[in-house]
């Protein structure tokens, strides 16, 4: 990696062209990107644009001026900022999907571990153990006060006693603490198969390869029991 | 000073025969499903007599056929892991209208909230999940219930790039035979909401208090009705055919007022990765865009939802907001939920809604439901099952 005087690493231009062309050859790259009239409906109705420097239509925009440097200057926490409603694409009148151009652009950003995504995603690597280890995303033990402090003192109730409240809950597949529901071992196997042929637990390696490394060794554990 | 808009009549129940339809046209992928079937290039899971089908019209007033019986259960991580009185209203109903069902462990998470919060996957990955659980409803032959939204509009779409693209059913093919499964694509994708609409008026005659004073508001589900719009009911009596139409129609069935208000169609912040990590701005937008404008210019008494993350963002945001100065605070539950409290399910045991947040109290006093005498009879119920005592399912695994 080349610095610039100011110790800012540089970015070669042909990573940038890659990165676009990339972007360009998903099969799902012409179903999103289409005309645009630059009207801003979609930026009208998309939440996030109330509240941080992030606009649909900009999406739209710099898909559309083919300029990997435009494009480029997306990567960063600009793709992050989406909140994947599809209110857009639902709004538009040319029938884009700027939140699928996001989406698009997302996995690219992960696949190639770009240091902006491995920033974001740091405090979601609990969520991504649960989902790739275990076959499901939030178990009833997550939520704890200390971690929701925010959603007030009631929330303490939720892990207060939790074993017995939860084997109160009238289906046998909810009563379990560290899952959101028992998911059977067969079934997880099967889903580690699916990461492996998709290519999934790749992407998680390059995302965040201390987190890999444990969800390598519980899966290696469900595998072998 | 603040506008106050007093809007109870709302648009729930215009009608309307006028259909607008705008925009490209639409190929109908039931028909292109069933062409590749006849070209023996996908198996199907059909909605067969059995299923008790009732039929219903979507956005382009195509037909889709609802299975109402004998059903898969595909469970939703967040309803199952936090709001479990999700779930459990969704079976007591079934049990009700005495409905055939099988509840098991051997389904995965659609995976697809982590996808839209983090990009963690990819195509190939999300369809073949999707196969995976829809190919063990098949081998079960039954037909899959899907009970969230985000999944709901995840299998939609899976179901529609794998019609669209020969590559991708290839690969999942593959994936497929690997773990001795075959690439099988459900007749309709159901939500759980739709599958509640279509029964509303059966539902209805359960229903065990007068709701003609409680004023509700609907949040619609974004992944339920902007992924993959055309592929949502819409209804001509409710809305006027303009919104989309379940939630609102089991609530109306149910004799509840609905009211309107001027955000309806805002999401409700949740964003999948911000409601973890950036709640702040989750939290603005639920106090801002949602239960403010529901209570101030629809005085509502309680907000229905149709999904997992709306129904967690909306409950639990609004304690914070007390803080900053939102002093209007409303109840949160699913539309099930709140049909089954209405139809007598206990509080505490099936609806449960001990594990929220926001004070739900209030209305069941309005509705005229002893909510002291639940929590007295649960309270007694977890020391019997901390002594040993065995759980009362409404529901037992299938035997082997
Ligand atoms: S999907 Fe993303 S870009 Fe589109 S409206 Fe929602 S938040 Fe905005
Ligand atoms: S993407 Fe669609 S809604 Fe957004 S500015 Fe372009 S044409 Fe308008
Ligand atoms: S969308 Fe629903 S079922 Fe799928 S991962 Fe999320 S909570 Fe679980």
């Amino acid at each position: 990696m080349e610095y610039d005087e100011n110790g800012v690493s540089i970015v070669p231009s042909e990573f940038k062209k890659e990165i676009f062309e990339e972007a360009k050859k998903d099969f799902r790259y012409e179903e999103y990107v289409r005309g645009c009239l630059n009207c801003g409906v979609c930026s009208g109705g998309c939440p996030p644009h109330r509240f941080f420097d992030f606009s649909p239509r900009i999406v739209l925009q710099k898909m559309k001026s083919k300029d990997p440097e435009l494009i480029w200057a997306m990567m960063d926490e600009y793709v992050w900022a989406c909140f994947q409603c599809f209110t857009c694409a639902m709004i538009c009148p040319f029938l884009n999907s700027p939140g699928g151009i996001i989406a698009i652009l997302r996995e690219i950003a992960v696949r190639r571990g770009l240091e902006s995504a491995k920033k974001v995603l740091k405090p979601y690597s609990r969520v991504l153990l649960k989902l790739t280890a275990y076959g499901n995303q939030l178990s009833s033990d997550m939520i704890q006060p200390d971690f929701f402090p925010d959603w007030g003192p009631h929330i303490g109730y939720a892990s207060a006693d939790l074993a017995i409240k939860r084997k109160a809950i009238p289906m046998p597949t909810l009563q379990v603490t560290n899952l959101a529901w028992d998911v059977a071992p067969e079934a997880m196997k099967e889903l580690y198969d699916i990461f492996d042929e998709a290519g999934v637990f790749k992407i998680i390696e390059s995302v965040d390869p201390s987190l890999y490394e444990i969800i390598e060794d519980i899966v290696d554990d469900v595998r072998n029991s | 000073m603040a506008i106050e808009i007093n809007n109870r009549m709302g648009l729930a129940g215009v009608k309307s025969d006028y259909v607008h339809v705008a925009g490209r046209k639409l190929e109908d992928i039931h028909e292109r499903l069933l062409e590749l079937e006849a070209k023996g290039e996908v198996k199907v899971i059909h909605v067969k007599e059995e299923n008790k089908p009732i039929e219903a019209e979507t956005l382009l007033g195509w037909k889709k056929k609802i299975p109402t019986n004998k059903l898969w259960h595909h469970k939703s991580c967040g309803q199952c892991g936090n709001i479990p009185g999700y779930p459990v209203s969704i079976l007591w109903f079934m049990n009700k209208l005495g409905l055939e069902y099988v509840d098991e462990r051997n389904q995965t998470s659609c995976t697809a909230w982590n996808y839209h919060g983090s990009g963690t996957s990819n195509p190939v990955g999300l369809a073949a999940v999707a196969v995976r659980n829809w190919h063990r409803a098949y081998e079960l032959g039954l037909f899959p219930l899907f009970h969230c939204a985000t999944t709901f509009g995840d299998y939609k779409e899976m179901r529609n790039m794998l019609i669209e693209h020969k590559e991708l059913r290839d690969e999942v093919k593959r994936i497929m035979h690997k773990i001795g499964r075959e690439l099988v694509i459900p007749e309709y994708i159901v939500h759980y909401s739709e599958w509640l609409h279509v029964l509303r008026f059966e539902i209805a005659k359960l229903k065990k208090y007068d709701l003609s004073n409680v004023i509700v508001t609907i949040h619609p589900a974004c992944h339920a009705y902007k992924m993959i719009p055309e592929d949502c009911i819409y209804d001509k009596e409710i809305y006027g055919g303009k919104r989309t139409a379940v939630s609102t129609g089991v609530a109306l069935a149910l004799g509840a007022q609905v009211a309107d208000y001027s955000t309806w169609y805002d999401c409700c912040g949740f964003g999948f990765r911000h409601i973890l990590t950036e709640r702040e701005a989750s939290r603005s937008f639920v106090m801002d865009r949602k239960i403010r404008p529901m209570v101030r210019e629809a005085h509502s008494d309680l907000c229905i939802t149709q999904d997992t993350g709306c129904t967690t963002t909306l409950d639990k945001n609004q304690w914070i907001g007390k803080a900053m100065g939102y002093t209007e605070q409303i109840p949160v539950m699913s539309d099930v939920m709140f049909a089954a409290l209405v139809c007598g399910a206990d509080v505490y045991k099936i609806v449960q809604l001990q594990w929220h947040t926001t004070d739900w109290r209030p209305l069941c006093e309005k509705i005229g439901i002893d909510w002291k005498k639940s929590e007295d009879e649960y309270k007694a119920y977890l020391e019997e099952l901390r002594a040993g005592g065995k759980t009362v399912n409404l529901y037992e695994y299938p035997k082997e």
